[in-house]
């Protein structure tokens, strides 16, 4: 095919041809197999394209969600290789959770408090080959505690594609880290309100906003909706029980 | 298509599609043993079927997002179906050698095999699709991608610092290139007959 022809494609499908050149297109259609298969072709590339990049966040979410799932099922069914499957995150949550119980104990009669508890996890954004700068940015500046680069970075990222729960999730914690807590409990309040990934992860975090505001009560309230699948369930319940 | 009766495991694709994780334990429990026990009887192990399964409910997943998945069988057939498929397709891959795929014969009227076998086509051609996307040149790469992100073509354009008329030009060439990689491919040749 010549570049006309595409450039014809593209014409043809954005529907902005007049009726007498849709009639010579359709009727090229017919008779020319090449043009007619080159076309087809297009079409299935433009909607493959289309939904690749539309749907990527979706996806992403069904992917790490049915990857979880997997995971605990094969674990399940041969315990021999559980060494292989315990992830990185799981030292750190063990980690803090000795880590807790050591201030607990020292601090039994205080109540506790957001720092307890903001050891975020590293984030890892760029997943198609390190192409995204800004991505990278956000990434760093996060892992790095530079939260007031982090929120703006991951303000510019949600100007691009406002859809992302991922970075919705990570500019609230930094909007949380710089105590702009209207901000950040408008996003968590959303994320925990929708179907996805960062639903359980999001009430966690607007817990954790309302334990900075020393708001215990709200605290309680939204700790004791995360159902006992959620990541942080268990460190959801020990801090009930501190604040009860 | 739609005159065919939507069989009621249905229940499972749509599942599938909200990212339900009900469902999606519900489908390992009740589907993933006959299929792990299928490949390890065959040269397989738990973890090559812990792979399979897997890509397997990412192609349904992709399916069904993209252009509507009707079950019209039940879904153990249609599952086991691709799974199976699946791993003999990875065997032969890796073994080098021709596996011969013994492909029980496709009957008419046998929903389950014409469904499995329209799901797997469409897992792989977008495996292809993928492939050959990665071979564009990065300008061609960057500029797809903002335009399907970003959707408006005058947003693009700015973004990019050209004009819109260039920007509009370059989508429809770049597609056509991938349209040349995509129908140079023999593997699409071999998919599409």
């Amino acid at each position: 095919m010549e570049d006309q022809d595409y450039i014809l494609f593209e014409s043809y499908l954005s529907k902005e041809l007049s009726r007498d050149e849709i009639a010579a297109f359709e009727a090229r259609l017919k008779n020319e197999s090449d043009f007619n298969q080159a076309f087809n072709t297009y079409k299935e590339l433009s909607a493959f394209l289309e939904h690749k990049f539309e749907n990527e966040a979706a996806s992403t979410g069904f992917q790490n969600n049915l990857k979880a799932i997997s995971n605990t099922y094969f674990e399940k069914q041969e315990t021999t290789k559980e060494a292989l499957h315990f992830k990185p995150w799981h030292y750190a949550i063990a980690a803090s959770v000795v880590l807790l119980m050591g201030i607990f104990t020292f601090n039994n009669f205080s109540n506790p408090t957001f720092n307890d508890y903001n050891n975020y996890e590293v984030i890892s954004l760029t997943v198609r080959g390190g192409q995204d700068e800004l991505l990278k940015t956000a990434e760093n500046a996060f892992n790095d505690k530079d939260f007031a680069k982090a929120e703006i970075v991951f303000g510019q990222l949600l100007a691009l594609d406002g859809s992302n729960k991922e970075w919705q999730l990570y500019r609230g914690v930094a909007l949380l880290e710089l105590d702009e807590f209207d901000e950040a409990e408008g996003l968590f309040n959303k994320l925990s309100n929708e179907a996805s990934v960062y639903k359980n992860k999001a009430a966690w975090y607007l817990a954790l906003s309302k334990l900075k505001q020393k708001d215990y009560n709200a605290c309680l309230k939204i700790l004791r909706s995360i159902p006992e699948d959620a990541e942080d369930y268990e460190q959801a319940q020990k801090l009930i029980k501190k604040l009860e | 298509m739609s005159k065919k009766k939507i069989h009621e495991d249905q229940k499972y694709i749509d599942g599938l599609l909200k990212n339900n994780s009900f469902i999606i334990q519900a489908i390992y429990d009740r589907f993933a043993p006959k299929v792990i026990n299928y490949i390890r009887k065959n040269s397989g192990d738990s973890d090559k079927a812990q792979d399979v399964i897997q890509d397997t409910l990412i192609t349904i997943y992709n399916q069904a997002s993209e252009n509507k998945l009707q079950l019209t069988c039940p879904f153990d057939a249609y599952f086991f179906l691709l799974c199976k498929r699946k791993w003999l397709n990875e065997l032969k891959k890796s073994s080098n050698k021709e596996v011969t795929i013994n492909e029980d014969v496709l009957s008419k009227g046998d929903e389950a095999q014409e469904l499995a076998f329209e799901t797997s086509v469409f897992g792989e051609k977008q495996a292809l699709f993928t492939e050959m996307f990665q071979k564009l040149g990065t300008a061609c790469k960057d500029l797809l991608t903002a335009t399907f992100k970003i959707k408006s073509m005058e947003e693009v354009a700015k973004s990019l610092g050209v004009t819109y008329a260039y920007a509009r030009k370059k989508k429809s060439l770049c597609i056509g290139k991938l349209t040349e990689l995509v129908q140079k491919s023999p593997k699409f040749n071999q998919l599409n007959n």
